[in-house]
């Protein structure tokens, strides 16, 4: 009789143990994620030789686990890619002199750690003496009110020290020296003149058209035929009047029983189980006794 | 798969403990019931928290395993298609509808389409092809069963989305989704610049608001174009 009474009390605690998880798995099924982070898409690189005096290059550019990574012959000085949409992950840049075997130690390398949604630039920097390979981060996110965002990438030895600014607008880079490149700034979209000038180096005029909700980035070289040269590379861009939240899609066809039917069905089947348990157990005891 | 052989071996074999002790079969029993019953309910948690499956390995565009488009070697650059998106086509999922222009309300949310058997564009953004993020919304089921997006969420990374502006098709390929809720709608993510021509199909999902009449998430596929001009342009230096 000793064993009746306490064998009844284990089960009927761990049932209820089991019950009590149950309803609690139940109650605590957590909300959605925001899921903002977790739209794991593709992140974007390109490749730009920003190096006056550098022979043009090879650029091997290779996924961690790809057996063959992509080659890029013959970069020269000025070129900037498009983006390549790539697999988040590290990545690894190799550069080589143009024609070089694949197989000869590579002059420079470095490694880009590729983010859902972000977008790095893989420059070429400085005199071919003291080349480096940098890896900037593009701000890709969207100018406020319907603006556009420009920045500078100065890769002229000429004009090592630089003033940009719009002819009766707003100074878009203060002093921005050679081979570094400035924070993106907002400006009103529409047709601007810009000035590029510097003490001590040849100076340039450009006109750019500037879109809103777009995002640019102004190249400045030394040009080949002398002087200074600005080119403007549209990074990316967006709509300029963004929806506000999300988008109601549905009027409930296939929602089933709605809200709160999953944990009542799964409460429901644990009791089931301890009901079914109770009577076995209670089944096995009389057939023995 | 030597681990997962292990173990269905461990798992299938006659547990001595378990023959030895007969007496202890009716509490097993209850004890798989209820683990499958907590399973269910846990199951809430893991299906909601997770949209996602594993990402595929990485991979370059197809046909680009070790020489990559270069000034020389790259394709003429397509005409640019002109006008309106007219027709959204998802092979995977049976879709091939008309597309409406979708605008928005007072209060600048995204209004869906009126016909749930017809995606929308949302025409204040980018044209599908044209750089940005273009976006097509459409819903999931109505009153009566499935709508138009009602598969949406079954689409996986490569798979292919066809959209035609006046007689030309441009071919998206699709990188990732996410659901999310409505009131933390990741709009920097969904609407936010891209360097190329992007896709965003929108649709609802989660679970069903009876009070409001409306789904609590919205899931979002994203998709890309191939570049269709060359990576590497001619150098700006003249």
């Amino acid at each position: 009789m000793h064993m009746l009474r306490t064998v009844p009390r284990r089960l009927l605690a761990g049932a209820g143990a089991l019950l009590l998880s149950t309803a609690l798995a139940a109650a605590g099924t957590p909300a959605p994620a925001s899921a903002a982070a977790g739209a794991d898409t593709v992140g974007y690189v390109r490749l730009a030789h920003l190096s006056p005096d550098t022979p043009e290059v090879d650029v091997y550019l290779a996924a961690p686990d790809a057996a063959k990574p992509k080659v890029f012959h013959g970069v020269g000085y000025g070129v900037v890619s498009d983006y390549l949409e790539l697999t988040p992950g590290r990545y690894a840049v190799a550069m080589r002199q143009a024609g070089a075997p694949a197989s000869d130690p590579p002059v420079l390398t470095t490694e880009v750690a590729v983010t859902s949604g972000e977008a790095y630039t893989v420059a070429g920097v400085g005199r071919h003496a003291d080349l480096g390979l940098r890896v900037l981060n593009d701000d890709l996110s969207a100018p406020t009110q319907g603006r556009a965002k420009v920045r500078v990438v100065q890769a002229s030895v000429r004009t090592p020290v630089l003033d940009v600014a719009a002819a009766d607008g707003p100074k878009i880079a203060d002093g921005v020296q050679f081979a570094t490149t400035t924070e993106y700034q907002q400006v009103e979209p529409g047709n601007w003149r810009l000035r590029l000038a510097g003490a001590g180096g040849p100076s340039t005029d450009a006109e750019v058209r500037l879109a809103g909700g777009a995002v640019y980035s102004l190249l400045v070289l030394d040009a080949k035929q002398g002087g200074l040269t600005a080119e403007l590379r549209r990074d990316a861009q967006g709509g300029t009047v963004v929806p506000a939240g999300g988008v109601d899609t549905g009027a409930g066809g296939t929602a089933g029983t709605g809200f709160g039917a999953y944990p009542l069905i799964a409460g429901g089947l644990a009791a089931a189980a301890v009901a079914v348990g109770l009577l076995l157990w209670h089944r096995r005891r009389r057939t023995t006794w | 798969m030597a681990p997962a052989a292990a173990h269905h071996l461990v798992s299938t074999a006659p547990d001595p403990a378990i023959r030895r002790h007969r007496d202890r079969r009716a509490p097993l029993a209850a004890l798989v019931a209820a683990g499958a019953a907590v399973c269910l309910a846990a199951g809430t948690g893991v299906r909601r928290g997770r949209s996602r499956p594993a990402r595929p390995p990485p991979s370059f565009h197809p046909g680009c395993a070790d020489d990559c488009p270069s000034a020389t070697a790259a394709p003429p650059p397509a005409s640019t298609p002109q006008g309106p998106p007219t027709r959204v086509r998802v092979p995977r999922i049976g879709v091939d509808s008309t597309l409406t222009v979708l605008g928005l309300d007072r209060t600048g949310v995204l209004i869906p389409p009126t016909d749930f058997d017809k995606a929308g564009w949302y025409g204040g953004g980018p044209a599908p092809g044209d750089t940005g993020p273009a976006v097509i919304a459409g819903h999931l089921d109505s009153q009566r069963g499935p709508a138009v997006f009602a598969r949406l969420g079954e689409l996986r990374p490569g798979d292919r989305v066809e959209v035609w502006r006046g007689g030309q098709r441009v071919s998206f390929r699709v990188t990732g989704s996410l659901r999310t809720r409505k009131d933390r709608f990741p709009t920097a993510v969904v609407y936010g610049p891209t360097p190329g021509a992007e896709l965003r199909l929108v649709t609802c999902g989660g679970d069903f608001d009876q009070r409001r009449g409306h789904y609590r998430d919205n899931v979002v596929v994203f998709a890309v174009t191939e570049p269709a001009g060359p990576l590497l342009p001619d150098s700006a230096a003249g």
